[in-house]
């Protein structure tokens, strides 16, 4: 909201009060100014000139060239268009090099052959109005050579006040409230307003009726009938109050309705008398009724939409926008003006509904106070009064509704203010304060019973809390020492998922030298697509952000798989993670809510490996080392990938034959791992030059938190030396090499310490339809160093149970 | 000339002509070794005339202590000469670019988020968490937001079904009310986390951001001790004194509501061209105040264990993208959910 410092000042004498420190306290206690500008600084920059000579143009003729003083030695030679350009005019001349409204910068002209250096403006020209028939034609007495603003008295400062900070203060939505809040910061009267209704005629009142099903909707509406108006352009004062305000000055009936609105934050209504001939009617619109606004839009409407109506027909949408039909015309003499209360939500909801959001239904979805009613119409009918003095009210006004003046006071004591605010304020300090907002105090015993002013009781002020706000932001929150809070001391609460997802992080981006990524809940239909996922339930948006993005994710790597092309493209090794959580809507909780899920998601992607790679080069392999070192490391022990049949359920990212799940050693699964499916390589945008090795993995933190993790029993130092040995087995091509591992084991009867692949061969010297892979052990025993004869018994041992299943060891 | 001698004067001889570890190994294998040559001469000692013994094993005995002499001060002279060749240097280039090491790295939220847990833990304050789909009823009802809040309208909320029972919580100040359910007052807690708008998108606005929501409920909470908190934590957190204003702002679950706005940490207040806080010299940090008693009730309402005559508390709650882009002076909030690793990688 803009407001005029000017205006303000109508309210409140603000003299020796710099407009920065205006806003500055207005910020500090009350609402955010966010700008504070000089009004109009291009009015400045325009020179009083005076025509001297006018002569047609000798080559067109609707131009004239004229010699005007600008207070110079030299007049100024310029080419004007305007019929009522002539000599002896005060005009208002930009000379070459000011910059107009619009980024309109005046320079050294030829027109039609005649040169022009300046130009003589129209009041649409400096923004200060609508007329474009001619030059504006300045008071005699402005002295030629002085700048404009200053000439006419227009200087002004705007400041602009962030409509989000007046949310619950329907009374700061005009100047008025806004100087009262001013006269209190700074210890000054409000200076009192006449707004009461003038004498009327004694014709019969306007005819008003509210539907008893609309009661709620609108309760109050006054009717006033004006009569000899005369549509004119308003007089300099309020078009330069209007334009600082922000308000493009119309003509003078809309702008008085206007400054009424700007002025004490209600709006109001001027109808075409004629066009109301049958009466005035609120009611709800019937199931799909049909009105044209002001605008020309043609609105479809419902029973929740209340409507002002004339002989059944509408006239106005109620508090949004009048009607097409009843709008005021230049020859219109008789008017009504309709000043109302209306109900905030429905206004609201009709003004989205039908996208006609506007300064009358901003004002309206606060919750007006219903005592401006009579007051607005009492504003307007004197401000238009001085202006057109000959205006008459040929009938009282007509003021119907269920509206009761609030009777609400608030009981405080002063001893909660200074507990609440924590400073030492004395009773006289506080009961001064709330009195110098208008609130009514009366003390009996210590407390006080506070009565609410009517412009904050219609939703701001209900309980003392408010009251104590109201003491402390004139006093200055700043005011305030800051003090340590005193408690308990008590160790934080431990949160062992916290402690877990720290624990994932740092090795992940440490050792492991993962990235960490954040992706977004939302997943688009065409990635869900992609992934085959679309049938999967999710919980969806009903309205999203973007089309198609509607689906909030039930794991998060999904999110991850959307990021690799990306990152592929500016590098070979891509490893990311992230952690977060998934919404699963088939398990709701006791009050509908989906089940919540927390999850860890890997996704690893690299150049595919080469054909004569390691058997240990794959990208499943490695990311299987990250998982197994995780869960190691948070002290899960050994963890094993068993394959999945090939009937079971897996991820649709995950490729049908090379995943497993992820187990500890108890057997409980924590996650899966896999290949990305061969036929998402393309739709991910992995292939040509990003053609990659893909595996993904998910950790189920959840299913960690459930887990037993084994008791942590570090290995005492060997007191005897290990003997190192390498072996190799022949097997059957499809015998898993976990099986194998086990094999070693047992026959080791608890020597084999450690053991690990470090070949994997297929191919010449070996049967076909066999393997062969080849280990290096550590052998050790707790009570004597190892002998010729144990290591000789133990591959006996090995030979035998290999051959019994269908193995060979292999001896070089 | 006996044997012993020959064998003396070869043994010798070679040593002499070592220049390198690996022959003195050679000569020590060869004479010293188990199938040494001395090892041969003693040996064949038994095979000699009786009177020869002696003689033989006397000399066998000191060629052997010669040569592990002879051999220790090679060794010595070698290993002399390699540490000074090494110290010589060579054309050793320190400027050579060096070999990278791999690296991972933490998201820069990760990192703000964990380094203001770690601050509020050390005043005693737990971590808490919530749901992000949430239930109406904790992210608007209870948090005293009316039906008919315009913070409620579509424009700003996801709604998760049509009856708008479920929503995208639009803030962590829910997690106030689900905290206060399970606690019994005093307590103090932060509660980190993810919240969606749907609003416009730029530079400074996504609709998925992060927050972290502090509460604190006892008795005797006071206005001071709000700023007294969040001024120790900025001071933290910036690791100096930073500058405070507290003004009015609307909230409808804090009674009185504030705003609290931070000396902006670029310009220190001075305004003029600055970027970060536009000239203002402010940057807004906060929305923060007392409870509102109508939250409390909704938390703690119907307890026997709960006096809510005596309950009070301040609340707050700040974006954690902002303080983020603060820190690290970033100008576009999309990059930190965008997973370019060419932007998270420096983190």
């Amino acid at each position: 909201m803009f407001v005029s410092i000017k205006w303000l000042g109508r309210h409140v004498d603000l003299t020796g009060i710099a407009p920065e420190d205006l806003a500055r306290e207005l910020t500090l206690r009350t609402a955010e100014v966010e700008g504070c500008e000089p009004f109009a600084p291009h009015l400045g920059a325009i020179t009083v000139g005076l025509v001297r000579e006018r002569v047609a143009h000798p080559d067109a003729d609707r131009l004239s060239v004229c010699t005007v003083e600008i207070g110079a030695e030299e007049p100024l030679t310029i080419v004007c268009g305007a019929p009522n350009v002539r000599a002896g005019l005060k005009v208002a001349v930009a000379t070459v090099g000011t910059v107009l409204p619009g980024d309109f910068k005046i320079k050294k002209a030829k027109i039609r052959g005649q040169a022009s250096s300046g130009m003589i403006c129209s009041l649409a020209e400096l923004d200060l109005g609508a007329d474009h028939d001619g030059i504006w034609e300045l008071p005699e007495e402005a002295p030629v050579g002085s700048d404009l603003a200053s000439a006419l008295g227009l200087e002004d400062w705007v400041l602009e006040i962030d409509n989000k900070s007046l949310t619950h203060r329907p009374d700061l939505w005009g100047h008025r409230g806004l100087a009262r809040e001013v006269a209190a910061i700074f210890g000054r009267p409000l200076l009192p307003l006449d707004t009461s209704i003038p004498a009327c005629g004694a014709g019969p009142p306007p005819q008003v009726t509210i539907e008893e099903s609309a009661a709620e909707l609108c309760p109050r509406y006054l009717a006033l009938a004006l009569d000899g108006v005369r549509v004119e352009p308003s007089p300099l004062w309020l078009r330069c109050l209007l334009a600082a305000a922000g308000q493009r000055p119309l003509d003078l009936l809309v702008d008085l309705s206007n400054f009424v609105m700007l002025d004490l934050g209600q709006p109001n209504h001027l109808f075409d008398r004629a066009a109301v001939a049958d009466g005035i009617e609120v009611r709800r619109a019937a199931a799909a009724e049909e009105m044209v606004t002001l605008d020309e839009g043609r609105h479809t409407l419902g029973s929740e939409d209340l409507l002002i109506c004339s002989g059944q027909r509408p006239v106005a949408l109620a508090g949004v926008m009048g009607g097409a039909d009843s709008k005021v015309a230049p020859e219109t003499r008789e008017l009504l003006l309709e000043v109302a209360n209306f109900h905030g939500t429905t206004v609201r909801r009709t003004a989205m509904r039908t996208g006609l959001r506007s300064e009358s239904s901003a004002r309206f979805e606060k919750n007006l106070d219903g005592e401006l009613v009579p007051a607005a119409a009492g504003h307007l009918v004197r401000t238009l009064l001085s202006i057109q003095p000959e205006v008459t009210l040929p009938s009282p006004p007509m003021d119907v509704g269920v509206y009761a003046t609030p009777d609400l006071s608030v009981e405080l004591s002063p001893e909660m203010v200074r507990e609440r605010l924590g400073v030492e304020l004395d009773d006289n300090h506080i009961s001064t304060s709330l009195a110098s907002l208008g609130f009514d105090i009366t003390a009996a015993n210590g407390v006080y019973s506070v009565g609410v002013p009517s412009w904050r009781a219609t939703k701001d002020i209900s309980i003392a809390e408010d009251l104590v706000e109201e003491v402390g932001r004139l006093h200055g929150y700043d005011n305030i020492p800051p003090r340590p809070l005193v408690g308990e001391l008590t160790p934080p609460l431990h949160d062992a998922r916290r402690t877990l997802v720290e624990a994932l992080q740092d090795r992940l981006a440490g050792g492991a030298r993962f990235h960490e990524v954040l992706g977004y809940s939302f997943l688009h239909a065409e990635l869900c697509e992609r992934l085959g996922i679309c049938d999967q339930p999710h919980v969806r948006l009903v309205n999203p952000v973007a089309e198609g993005e509607d689906r909030v994710r039930r794991s998060v790597l999904p999110s991850l798989l959307g990021r690799l092309e990306i990152n592929r493209r500016q590098r070979e090794r891509v490893a990311i993670f992230e952690i977060g959580k998934g919404y699963l809507p088939e398990e709701p909780g006791d009050r509908g809510q989906p089940r919540e899920i927390h999850e860890l998601g890997l996704a690893w992607s690299v150049p595919p490996s080469d054909k004569g790679a390691a058997f240990d080069d794959g990208a499943f392999s490695r990311l299987a080392g990250v998982m197994e070192d995780l869960l190691a490391q948070l002290g899960f022990g050994c963890a094993s990938f068993v394959g999945l049949a090939p009937d079971a359920g897996r991820p649709a990212w995950a490729h049908p034959g090379r995943g497993a799940l992820c187990s500890l050693a108890d057997g409980t699964a924590v996650g899966f791992i896999a290949e990305l499916e061969p036929g998402l390589h393309r739709p991910l945008g992995l292939m040509d030059d990003l053609v990659s090795d893909v595996a993904c993995a998910t950790l189920s933190l959840d299913a960690l938190l459930a887990a037993e993790k084994p008791a942590f029993r570090p290995r005492k130092l060997p007191r005897f030396p290990e003997t190192k040995v390498d072996v190799a087995l022949a097997c059957p091509a499809a015998m898993p090499a976990g099986d194998l591992a086990a094999m070693i084991e047992r026959a080791g009867k608890g020597l084999v310490g450690d053991l690990e692949l470090f070949d994997l061969y297929r191919g010449a010297n070996l049967p076909t339809g066999q393997k062969s892979l080849a280990w290096h052990l550590r052998l050790r025993a707790e009570d004597r160093t190892l002998g010729e004869n144990d290591v000789a018994r133990f591959l006996g041992r090995l030979e035998r149970a290999a051959a019994a299943a269908d193995c060979t060891l292999r001896r070089d | 000339m006996e044997a012993h001698a020959e064998l003396r004067d070869e043994a010798l001889a070679r040593l002499a002509a070592c220049t390198e570890l690996a022959e003195l190994r050679s000569v020590e294998k060869d004479y010293l070794g188990p199938e040494g040559a001395i090892g041969a001469l003693l040996a064949s000692i038994p095979s000699l005339p009786k009177e020869e013994r002696p003689k033989v094993g006397a000399a066998a005995n000191r060629l052997k202590k010669e040569l592990e002499a002879g051999l220790d001060k090679a060794r010595g002279e070698l290993e002399t000469a390699r540490v000074a060749a090494e110290r010589a240097g060579g054309d050793f280039d320190p400027s050579l670019p060096p070999r990278r090491a791999a690296r991972g790295s933490l998201h820069p939220l990760t990192k703000v988020r964990r380094e203001v847990e770690r601050i509020f833990s050390s005043m005693g304050y737990d971590i808490a968490d919530g749901p992000e789909v949430e239930l109406d009823y904790y992210n608007f009802q209870a948090l005293n937001i009316p039906v008919d809040h315009p913070s409620r309208e579509m424009q700003d909320t996801f709604y998760c079904d049509e009856e708008h029972h479920l929503v995208m919580r639009t803030q962590t100040s829910p997690v106030q009310i689900r905290v206060m359910e399970q606690r019994q007052p005093p307590f103090r807690l932060i509660a980190p986390g993810r919240v969606f708008r749907n609003e416009e998108q730029d530079a400074t606005h996504n609709h998925t951001f992060h927050q972290v929501e502090g509460l604190v409920v006892g008795e005797g909470i006071q206005v001071g001790h709000l700023t007294g908190t969040l001024k120790g934590f900025l001071a933290e957190l910036f690791q100096r004194q930073v500058q405070v204003r507290l003004r009015p702002g609307y909230f409808p679950f804090v009674e009185p509501g504030f705003e609290l706005d931070v000396a902006c940490p670029f310009c220190d207040e001075k305004g003029g061209t600055c970027r970060v806080c536009k000239g203002v010299g402010w940057v807004e940090f906060c929305g923060c105040g007392l409870v509102h008693p109508e939250v409390l009730a909704a938390g703690f309402g119907g307890r026997d264990d709960v006096d809510l005559d005596k309950l009070t508390g301040f609340a707050f709650g700040f974006g954690l993208d902002r303080l983020v882009m603060l820190r690290y002076g970033l100008d576009d909030i999309r990059n930190l959910m965008g997973g370019d690793l060419r932007f998270l990688e420096q983190f």
